[in-house]
Protein backbone atom coordinates (compact mmCIF):
# COMPACT_ATOMS: atom_id res chain seq x y z
CA UNK A 1 0.00 0.00 0.00
CA UNK A 2 2.58 1.78 1.00
CA UNK A 3 4.68 1.89 -1.83
CA UNK A 4 1.81 2.25 -4.23
CA UNK A 5 1.31 5.53 -2.51
CA UNK A 6 4.73 6.66 -2.87
CA UNK A 7 4.98 5.70 -6.50
CA UNK A 8 1.99 7.57 -7.26
CA UNK A 9 3.30 10.53 -5.13
CA UNK A 10 6.80 10.43 -7.35
CA UNK A 11 4.33 10.53 -11.08
CA UNK A 12 2.38 13.47 -9.68
CA UNK A 13 5.62 14.80 -8.93
CA UNK A 14 6.80 14.51 -12.24
CA UNK A 15 4.43 16.25 -13.41
CA UNK A 16 6.59 19.34 -12.56
CA UNK A 17 9.16 18.41 -14.72
CA UNK A 18 9.91 20.02 -18.02
CA UNK A 19 10.39 16.39 -19.63
CA UNK A 20 6.54 16.11 -19.08
CA UNK A 21 5.68 18.53 -21.40
CA UNK A 22 8.07 16.74 -23.89
CA UNK A 23 6.51 13.26 -23.53
CA UNK A 24 3.02 14.70 -24.14
CA UNK A 25 3.37 14.77 -27.93
CA UNK A 26 6.04 11.68 -28.36
CA UNK A 27 7.02 11.61 -31.80
CA UNK A 28 3.49 12.75 -33.33
CA UNK A 29 4.71 15.36 -34.80
CA UNK A 30 7.28 13.49 -37.17
CA UNK A 31 5.03 12.76 -39.91
CA UNK A 32 5.25 9.41 -41.08
CA UNK A 33 5.26 8.63 -44.78
CA UNK A 34 7.06 11.45 -45.99
CA UNK A 35 8.32 11.09 -49.43
CA UNK A 36 11.74 11.36 -49.56
CA UNK A 37 13.34 14.23 -51.06
CA UNK A 38 16.08 15.19 -53.85
CA UNK A 39 16.78 11.18 -55.13
CA UNK A 40 18.69 13.44 -57.62
CA UNK A 41 19.10 16.62 -58.13
CA UNK A 42 17.88 17.04 -61.73
CA UNK A 43 14.95 15.24 -64.16
CA UNK A 44 17.71 14.13 -65.88
CA UNK A 45 20.40 11.92 -64.39
CA UNK A 46 22.93 12.22 -67.30
CA UNK A 47 21.34 11.81 -70.53
CA UNK A 48 17.92 9.66 -69.47
CA UNK A 49 15.40 10.56 -67.27
CA UNK A 50 15.35 10.61 -63.04
CA UNK A 51 12.46 10.04 -61.29
CA UNK A 52 12.31 13.79 -60.44
CA UNK A 53 9.82 16.14 -61.62
CA UNK A 54 9.04 19.39 -61.88
CA UNK A 55 6.77 20.55 -58.85
CA UNK A 56 4.12 22.45 -60.32
CA UNK A 57 4.28 26.09 -61.65
CA UNK A 58 8.02 25.76 -62.11
CA UNK A 59 9.50 25.87 -65.72
CA UNK A 60 13.33 24.26 -66.46
CA UNK A 61 15.02 25.96 -69.23
CA UNK A 62 17.64 23.04 -70.23
CA UNK A 63 20.38 23.17 -72.69
CA UNK A 64 22.67 20.24 -73.02
CA UNK A 65 25.33 19.67 -75.42
CA UNK A 66 27.42 17.14 -76.83
CA UNK A 67 31.20 17.95 -77.60
CA UNK A 68 32.92 16.02 -80.62
CA UNK A 69 35.25 12.80 -80.20
CA UNK A 70 38.20 13.79 -77.55
CA UNK A 71 40.51 11.03 -79.20
CA UNK A 72 40.92 8.52 -81.97
CA UNK A 73 40.43 10.28 -85.90
CA UNK A 74 38.75 13.06 -84.91
CA UNK A 75 40.19 14.14 -81.35
CA UNK A 76 43.44 14.77 -80.15
CA UNK A 77 44.78 18.80 -80.35
CA UNK A 78 43.39 19.44 -83.75
CA UNK A 79 40.25 19.84 -82.85
CA UNK A 80 40.91 20.86 -79.06
CA UNK A 81 39.75 17.42 -77.74
CA UNK A 82 36.47 17.66 -79.37
CA UNK A 83 35.80 20.91 -78.45
CA UNK A 84 35.41 22.43 -81.98
CA UNK A 85 32.63 20.25 -82.82
CA UNK A 86 29.74 19.90 -81.34
CA UNK A 87 27.78 16.48 -82.01
CA UNK A 88 24.61 17.05 -80.88
CA UNK A 89 23.15 20.26 -78.91
CA UNK A 90 19.52 20.23 -77.01
CA UNK A 91 17.56 23.38 -75.96
CA UNK A 92 13.98 23.00 -74.31
CA UNK A 93 11.69 24.21 -72.12
CA UNK A 94 9.83 22.13 -69.61
CA UNK A 95 6.60 22.73 -66.94
CA UNK A 96 5.57 21.04 -63.98
CA UNK A 97 1.58 20.66 -64.20
CA UNK A 98 1.26 19.28 -60.65
CA UNK A 99 3.85 18.21 -58.62
CA UNK A 100 3.23 14.77 -60.01
CA UNK A 101 3.02 15.76 -63.78
CA UNK A 102 5.56 17.70 -66.37
CA UNK A 103 5.49 18.03 -69.92
CA UNK A 104 8.11 19.55 -72.24
CA UNK A 105 9.10 20.82 -75.69
CA UNK A 106 12.52 20.58 -77.25
CA UNK A 107 14.58 21.21 -80.04
CA UNK A 108 17.57 19.15 -80.17
CA UNK A 109 20.12 19.10 -83.54
CA UNK A 110 19.95 15.32 -83.87
CA UNK A 111 23.16 12.86 -84.21
CA UNK A 112 22.63 9.69 -85.93
CA UNK A 113 20.72 9.15 -89.06
CA UNK A 114 18.24 12.11 -88.69
CA UNK A 115 18.71 15.24 -87.68
CA UNK A 116 16.43 18.80 -86.59
CA UNK A 117 14.42 16.87 -83.91
CA UNK A 118 11.12 18.27 -82.06
CA UNK A 119 11.07 16.58 -79.21
CA UNK A 120 7.13 16.49 -76.86
CA UNK A 121 7.57 14.49 -73.67
CA UNK A 122 5.60 13.99 -70.42
CA UNK A 123 6.43 12.31 -67.26
CA UNK A 124 4.52 11.32 -64.34
CA UNK A 125 5.70 10.32 -61.18
CA UNK A 126 3.45 7.53 -59.88
CA UNK A 127 4.81 6.39 -56.63
CA UNK A 128 7.26 8.46 -54.22
CA UNK A 129 10.08 6.55 -51.93
CA UNK A 130 9.23 6.81 -48.37
CA UNK A 131 11.46 8.11 -45.42
CA UNK A 132 9.75 5.15 -43.45
CA UNK A 133 10.34 2.51 -46.30
CA UNK A 134 5.79 2.56 -46.56
CA UNK A 135 7.15 2.78 -50.32
CA UNK A 136 10.52 1.40 -50.72
CA UNK A 137 11.38 2.72 -54.33
CA UNK A 138 10.13 5.97 -56.51
CA UNK A 139 8.79 4.82 -59.89
CA UNK A 140 7.77 7.62 -62.96
CA UNK A 141 6.76 6.73 -66.25
CA UNK A 142 8.22 9.03 -69.00
CA UNK A 143 7.35 9.47 -72.20
CA UNK A 144 8.10 11.21 -75.98
CA UNK A 145 7.33 11.64 -79.28
CA UNK A 146 10.06 12.87 -81.71
CA UNK A 147 9.51 14.21 -85.35
CA UNK A 148 12.23 15.36 -87.50
CA UNK A 149 12.13 17.98 -89.56
CA UNK A 150 15.19 17.20 -92.39
CA UNK A 151 14.54 17.07 -95.91
CA UNK A 152 13.62 13.67 -96.89
CA UNK A 153 16.44 11.72 -98.82
CA UNK A 154 16.06 10.62 -102.37
CA UNK A 155 17.38 7.18 -102.10
CA UNK A 156 14.98 4.56 -100.89
CA UNK A 157 16.91 2.33 -98.88
CA UNK A 158 17.81 5.73 -96.16
CA UNK A 159 16.40 5.59 -92.69
CA UNK A 160 15.75 9.54 -93.76
CA UNK A 161 13.96 9.01 -96.82
CA UNK A 162 10.62 9.85 -95.58
CA UNK A 163 7.36 8.27 -97.56
CA UNK A 164 4.77 9.86 -95.26
CA UNK A 165 4.64 11.71 -92.61
CA UNK A 166 4.70 9.04 -89.50
CA UNK A 167 8.13 8.30 -90.78
CA UNK A 168 9.70 10.98 -89.40
CA UNK A 169 8.54 9.89 -85.77
CA UNK A 170 9.60 7.98 -83.49
CA UNK A 171 8.92 7.48 -79.51
CA UNK A 172 10.64 6.61 -76.37
CA UNK A 173 8.33 4.93 -73.59
CA UNK A 174 10.12 3.98 -70.02
CA UNK A 175 9.71 3.16 -66.47
CA UNK A 176 12.30 4.73 -63.91
CA UNK A 177 12.48 2.96 -60.83
CA UNK A 178 14.40 4.58 -58.16
CA UNK A 179 15.61 4.27 -54.47
CA UNK A 180 17.64 6.50 -52.60
CA UNK A 181 19.60 4.61 -50.61
CA UNK A 182 20.63 7.01 -48.27
CA UNK A 183 21.47 10.92 -48.62
CA UNK A 184 24.77 9.62 -50.90
CA UNK A 185 23.62 6.91 -52.93
CA UNK A 186 20.75 6.81 -55.19
CA UNK A 187 20.34 3.87 -57.50
CA UNK A 188 17.97 3.88 -61.01
CA UNK A 189 16.83 1.09 -62.97
CA UNK A 190 14.78 2.00 -66.50
CA UNK A 191 13.16 -0.49 -68.65
CA UNK A 192 12.80 1.42 -72.11
CA UNK A 193 11.47 0.66 -75.06
CA UNK A 194 12.15 3.20 -78.22
CA UNK A 195 10.01 2.60 -81.35
CA UNK A 196 10.93 4.47 -84.71
CA UNK A 197 8.31 4.16 -87.46
CA UNK A 198 11.12 4.05 -90.11
CA UNK A 199 14.25 2.29 -89.91
CA UNK A 200 16.71 0.49 -92.57
CA UNK A 201 16.90 -2.82 -93.27
CA UNK A 202 17.67 -5.19 -90.48
CA UNK A 203 17.35 -2.49 -87.97
CA UNK A 204 14.54 -2.76 -85.43
CA UNK A 205 11.53 -0.89 -84.96
CA UNK A 206 10.94 -1.75 -81.37
CA UNK A 207 14.22 -1.74 -79.35
CA UNK A 208 13.99 -2.68 -76.14
CA UNK A 209 16.91 -1.12 -73.43
CA UNK A 210 17.62 -1.63 -69.68
CA UNK A 211 19.44 1.42 -68.00
CA UNK A 212 20.78 1.27 -65.14
CA UNK A 213 21.91 4.69 -63.53
CA UNK A 214 23.00 6.21 -60.36
CA UNK A 215 24.57 8.82 -57.97
CA UNK A 216 27.19 9.25 -55.52
CA UNK A 217 27.64 12.55 -53.92
CA UNK A 218 30.46 13.01 -51.93
CA UNK A 219 29.29 16.54 -50.63
CA UNK A 220 26.18 18.58 -50.24
CA UNK A 221 26.60 19.58 -53.60
CA UNK A 222 28.90 17.73 -55.72
CA UNK A 223 27.55 14.24 -56.95
CA UNK A 224 29.31 11.78 -59.11
CA UNK A 225 26.97 10.39 -61.61
CA UNK A 226 26.88 7.23 -63.49
CA UNK A 227 24.30 5.85 -66.78
CA UNK A 228 24.51 2.58 -68.61
CA UNK A 229 21.66 1.32 -71.04
CA UNK A 230 21.86 -2.26 -72.56
CA UNK A 231 19.96 -2.11 -75.82
CA UNK A 232 18.48 -6.01 -76.59
CA UNK A 233 19.13 -5.85 -80.19
CA UNK A 234 19.07 -9.34 -82.08
CA UNK A 235 22.50 -10.68 -82.50
CA UNK A 236 21.31 -11.13 -86.28
CA UNK A 237 21.07 -7.46 -86.77
CA UNK A 238 24.53 -6.48 -84.48
CA UNK A 239 26.11 -9.13 -86.75
CA UNK A 240 24.66 -7.61 -90.51
CA UNK A 241 25.53 -3.91 -89.22
CA UNK A 242 28.90 -4.89 -87.71
CA UNK A 243 29.31 -6.71 -91.51
CA UNK A 244 28.78 -3.28 -92.89
CA UNK A 245 31.68 -2.19 -90.33
CA UNK A 246 28.76 -0.33 -88.51
CA UNK A 247 29.36 -1.88 -84.81
CA UNK A 248 26.79 -0.75 -81.97
CA UNK A 249 27.88 -0.17 -78.48
CA UNK A 250 26.12 0.83 -75.63
CA UNK A 251 26.02 3.89 -74.10
CA UNK A 252 28.04 4.55 -71.32
CA UNK A 253 28.49 7.92 -69.68
CA UNK A 254 29.92 9.50 -66.07
CA UNK A 255 28.99 12.72 -65.05
CA UNK A 256 29.65 15.33 -62.27
CA UNK A 257 26.35 17.45 -60.62
CA UNK A 258 26.66 20.97 -59.64
CA UNK A 259 24.52 22.50 -57.50
CA UNK A 260 24.78 26.34 -57.30
CA UNK A 261 21.32 27.59 -56.06
CA UNK A 262 18.62 27.78 -58.84
CA UNK A 263 21.05 25.93 -61.02
CA UNK A 264 22.36 22.13 -61.78
CA UNK A 265 25.28 22.32 -63.89
CA UNK A 266 26.27 18.56 -65.19
CA UNK A 267 29.73 18.16 -66.82
CA UNK A 268 30.09 14.34 -68.22
CA UNK A 269 31.70 12.25 -70.54
CA UNK A 270 29.75 9.86 -73.01
CA UNK A 271 30.61 7.94 -75.77
CA UNK A 272 27.22 8.49 -77.39
CA UNK A 273 26.95 11.30 -79.82
CA UNK A 274 23.15 11.76 -79.50
CA UNK A 275 21.28 13.06 -76.38
CA UNK A 276 17.60 12.03 -77.29
CA UNK A 277 16.55 8.18 -75.93
CA UNK A 278 15.38 7.92 -79.27
CA UNK A 279 18.59 7.63 -80.81
CA UNK A 280 21.59 7.04 -78.19
CA UNK A 281 19.92 3.93 -77.56
CA UNK A 282 19.63 2.41 -80.67
CA UNK A 283 22.13 4.28 -83.05
CA UNK A 284 25.59 4.71 -80.81
CA UNK A 285 28.56 3.76 -82.82
CA UNK A 286 31.22 5.01 -80.68
CA UNK A 287 33.24 3.59 -78.56
CA UNK A 288 35.25 4.33 -75.56
CA UNK A 289 37.57 2.42 -76.53
CA UNK A 290 39.05 4.60 -79.07
CA UNK A 291 38.70 7.52 -77.84
CA UNK A 292 35.47 8.82 -79.28
CA UNK A 293 33.78 9.91 -76.02
CA UNK A 294 33.08 13.56 -75.62
CA UNK A 295 32.48 15.68 -72.79
CA UNK A 296 29.07 17.34 -72.80
CA UNK A 297 27.04 19.42 -70.17
CA UNK A 298 23.69 19.75 -69.16
CA UNK A 299 22.62 23.34 -67.67
CA UNK A 300 19.09 23.79 -65.95
CA UNK A 301 17.98 27.04 -64.38
CA UNK A 302 14.44 26.28 -62.74
CA UNK A 303 11.70 29.29 -62.46
CA UNK A 304 8.81 29.22 -60.12
CA UNK A 305 6.56 30.93 -62.00
CA UNK B 1 -10.92 -0.32 1.62
CA UNK B 2 -12.64 2.60 2.35
CA UNK B 3 -9.20 4.15 2.77
CA UNK B 4 -8.04 3.28 -0.66
CA UNK B 5 -10.90 4.68 -2.14
CA UNK B 6 -10.05 7.78 -0.42
CA UNK B 7 -6.96 7.56 -1.56
CA UNK B 8 -7.62 7.04 -4.71
CA UNK B 9 -10.22 9.87 -5.17
CA UNK B 10 -7.97 12.27 -3.99
CA UNK B 11 -5.30 11.15 -6.20
CA UNK B 12 -7.49 11.64 -9.10
CA UNK B 13 -8.45 15.51 -7.61
CA UNK B 14 -5.23 15.77 -7.31
CA UNK B 15 -4.33 14.80 -10.80
CA UNK B 16 -7.39 16.59 -12.42
CA UNK B 17 -5.96 19.79 -10.77
CA UNK B 18 -2.49 19.11 -12.17
CA UNK B 19 -3.81 18.40 -15.64
CA UNK B 20 -5.56 22.05 -15.56
CA UNK B 21 -1.97 23.82 -15.46
CA UNK B 22 -1.01 21.88 -18.41
CA UNK B 23 -2.43 23.39 -21.90
CA UNK B 24 -1.32 21.97 -25.32
CA UNK B 25 -1.89 23.22 -28.82
CA UNK B 26 -1.17 20.62 -32.22
CA UNK B 27 -1.56 23.12 -34.62
CA UNK B 28 1.12 25.93 -33.50
CA UNK B 29 2.14 27.99 -36.47
CA UNK B 30 5.83 28.62 -36.88
CA UNK B 31 6.93 31.20 -40.15
CA UNK B 32 10.41 32.94 -40.71
CA UNK B 33 11.67 35.46 -42.70
CA UNK B 34 14.95 36.62 -44.24
CA UNK B 35 15.10 39.67 -46.66
CA UNK B 36 18.12 40.19 -49.06
CA UNK B 37 18.82 42.34 -52.20
CA UNK B 38 18.28 39.31 -53.85
CA UNK B 39 14.93 37.86 -52.78
CA UNK B 40 12.39 36.90 -49.40
CA UNK B 41 12.56 33.99 -48.15
CA UNK B 42 10.05 32.98 -45.73
CA UNK B 43 8.47 30.09 -44.90
CA UNK B 44 5.41 28.74 -42.99
CA UNK B 45 4.07 25.74 -40.94
CA UNK B 46 1.19 25.35 -38.53
CA UNK B 47 2.12 21.76 -37.71
CA UNK B 48 4.51 22.45 -34.68
CA UNK B 49 3.17 20.84 -31.59
CA UNK B 50 3.15 23.14 -28.07
CA UNK B 51 2.41 23.02 -24.49
CA UNK B 52 2.83 25.43 -21.21
CA UNK B 53 2.63 24.45 -17.73
CA UNK B 54 0.78 27.69 -16.23
CA UNK B 55 1.82 26.71 -12.85
CA UNK B 56 6.10 26.11 -13.02
CA UNK B 57 5.90 28.37 -16.87
CA UNK B 58 7.50 25.85 -18.43
CA UNK B 59 7.06 26.01 -22.51
CA UNK B 60 7.95 23.78 -24.70
CA UNK B 61 7.84 23.62 -28.64
CA UNK B 62 8.64 20.89 -31.42
CA UNK B 63 7.95 21.53 -34.94
CA UNK B 64 8.70 18.71 -37.85
CA UNK B 65 11.26 20.53 -40.08
CA UNK B 66 9.95 18.97 -43.46
CA UNK B 67 6.70 20.85 -42.83
CA UNK B 68 7.71 24.12 -43.41
CA UNK B 69 6.00 25.40 -46.77
CA UNK B 70 7.84 27.76 -49.07
CA UNK B 71 6.47 29.87 -52.06
CA UNK B 72 9.24 28.47 -54.57
CA UNK B 73 9.68 24.90 -54.19
CA UNK B 74 12.93 24.23 -55.43
CA UNK B 75 14.23 26.66 -51.84
CA UNK B 76 11.91 24.22 -49.76
CA UNK B 77 14.02 21.50 -51.27
CA UNK B 78 17.45 23.62 -50.77
CA UNK B 79 16.10 23.88 -47.17
CA UNK B 80 15.74 20.63 -46.41
CA UNK B 81 18.31 19.25 -48.14
CA UNK B 82 21.25 21.73 -47.94
CA UNK B 83 20.37 23.45 -45.16
CA UNK B 84 18.41 22.07 -42.03
CA UNK B 85 19.23 18.82 -43.63
CA UNK B 86 16.37 17.64 -42.44
CA UNK B 87 16.90 13.78 -43.09
CA UNK B 88 19.44 13.85 -40.38
CA UNK B 89 17.51 16.45 -38.30
CA UNK B 90 13.94 15.96 -38.49
CA UNK B 91 12.45 18.34 -35.69
CA UNK B 92 13.56 21.32 -33.86
CA UNK B 93 12.80 21.58 -30.64
CA UNK B 94 12.51 24.45 -27.30
CA UNK B 95 12.41 23.63 -24.24
CA UNK B 96 12.21 26.87 -21.81
CA UNK B 97 10.86 28.47 -18.82
CA UNK B 98 9.03 32.17 -18.27
CA UNK B 99 11.39 33.90 -15.88
CA UNK B 100 8.95 36.28 -14.68
CA UNK B 101 6.69 36.20 -11.79
CA UNK B 102 3.46 35.85 -12.77
CA UNK B 103 -0.05 34.37 -12.43
CA UNK B 104 -1.11 33.10 -15.44
CA UNK B 105 -4.26 31.46 -13.99
CA UNK B 106 -5.82 34.99 -14.65
CA UNK B 107 -7.17 37.14 -17.62
CA UNK B 108 -4.96 39.27 -19.06
CA UNK B 109 -2.30 39.98 -21.17
CA UNK B 110 1.36 39.58 -20.00
CA UNK B 111 4.86 40.45 -21.70
CA UNK B 112 6.89 37.80 -20.62
CA UNK B 113 10.56 36.94 -20.96
CA UNK B 114 11.18 33.22 -21.71
CA UNK B 115 14.58 31.30 -21.42
CA UNK B 116 15.38 28.08 -23.19
CA UNK B 117 17.08 26.20 -25.30
CA UNK B 118 16.32 26.13 -28.89
CA UNK B 119 17.90 22.64 -30.50
CA UNK B 120 17.80 22.92 -34.51
CA UNK B 121 20.20 21.30 -37.00
CA UNK B 122 21.42 18.95 -34.15
CA UNK B 123 22.97 22.05 -32.60
CA UNK B 124 21.37 23.98 -29.30
CA UNK B 125 21.87 27.42 -28.53
CA UNK B 126 20.33 29.17 -25.17
CA UNK B 127 18.32 31.95 -25.86
CA UNK B 128 16.88 34.73 -23.61
CA UNK B 129 13.91 35.92 -26.08
CA UNK B 130 10.16 38.34 -25.14
CA UNK B 131 6.73 36.85 -25.92
CA UNK B 132 3.12 37.67 -25.19
CA UNK B 133 1.07 35.87 -23.45
CA UNK B 134 -2.32 36.38 -23.21
CA UNK B 135 -4.84 34.86 -21.44
CA UNK B 136 -8.69 34.57 -21.90
CA UNK B 137 -11.51 32.71 -20.38
CA UNK B 138 -8.41 30.99 -18.70
CA UNK B 139 -7.06 29.50 -21.61
CA UNK B 140 -3.71 31.17 -22.79
CA UNK B 141 -2.23 32.34 -25.97
CA UNK B 142 1.81 33.04 -26.80
CA UNK B 143 3.59 34.81 -29.58
CA UNK B 144 6.72 35.44 -29.85
CA UNK B 145 9.46 37.11 -32.55
CA UNK B 146 12.90 36.40 -32.21
CA UNK B 147 16.15 36.26 -34.38
CA UNK B 148 18.26 33.29 -35.37
CA UNK B 149 21.79 33.59 -36.61
CA UNK B 150 22.48 30.74 -39.07
CA UNK B 151 25.48 30.46 -38.14
CA UNK B 152 24.78 29.72 -33.93
CA UNK B 153 23.77 26.53 -35.35
CA UNK B 154 26.21 25.55 -37.73
CA UNK B 155 24.14 26.26 -40.70
CA UNK B 156 26.29 26.79 -43.76
CA UNK B 157 25.51 28.93 -46.48
CA UNK B 158 28.12 28.96 -49.45
CA UNK B 159 30.20 32.04 -50.84
CA UNK B 160 28.71 31.42 -53.96
CA UNK B 161 24.58 32.56 -52.74
CA UNK B 162 25.73 34.12 -49.55
CA UNK B 163 24.17 37.20 -51.37
CA UNK B 164 20.64 35.47 -51.43
CA UNK B 165 20.74 33.83 -48.08
CA UNK B 166 20.44 36.83 -45.12
CA UNK B 167 22.35 35.55 -41.28
CA UNK B 168 19.76 36.31 -39.54
CA UNK B 169 16.33 35.12 -39.95
CA UNK B 170 13.55 36.60 -37.92
CA UNK B 171 11.57 33.56 -36.15
CA UNK B 172 7.68 34.41 -35.33
CA UNK B 173 5.79 31.15 -33.29
CA UNK B 174 1.91 31.51 -32.56
CA UNK B 175 0.23 29.03 -30.12
CA UNK B 176 -2.99 29.41 -28.88
CA UNK B 177 -3.40 26.66 -26.28
CA UNK B 178 -6.49 24.42 -24.96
Amino acid sequence: MKYIFLLLLSCTLDCYAQDDLVKMFGNDSVKTHEPVIATYKSTRIIQGHSPETLKKRELDFRVAHHFGDLGGEYGGAKTFFGMDNSSDVRIAFEYGITDRLMVGIGRTKGSGSLTQMYEGLAKYRLLRQTTDDHVPVSVSLFGNAVVSAMTSSITKSDASYFDKFSDRMSYTGQVILARKFNRNLSLTLSPTLVHRNRVVYKDVNDLFALGAGGRFKFSKRLGLLVEYFYPFRSQESKDYFAAQGRKFYNPLAVGLEIETGGHVFHVNFTNSTAILENQFIPETTTTWQQGQFRWGFNISRRFSL
Amino acid sequence: MKRITTLFAGICLTLSGFAQDIYSCKNTTLSFFSATPMEDIDAITSKGVSAINVKTGAVYFKVAVNTFKFKKSLMEEHFNENYLESDKYPTAEFKGKITDNIDLHKDGTYNVTVEGTLNMHGVDKVYREKATITVLGGKPTAESKFNVRLVDHKIKVPTLVVKNIAETVEVTVKANYN
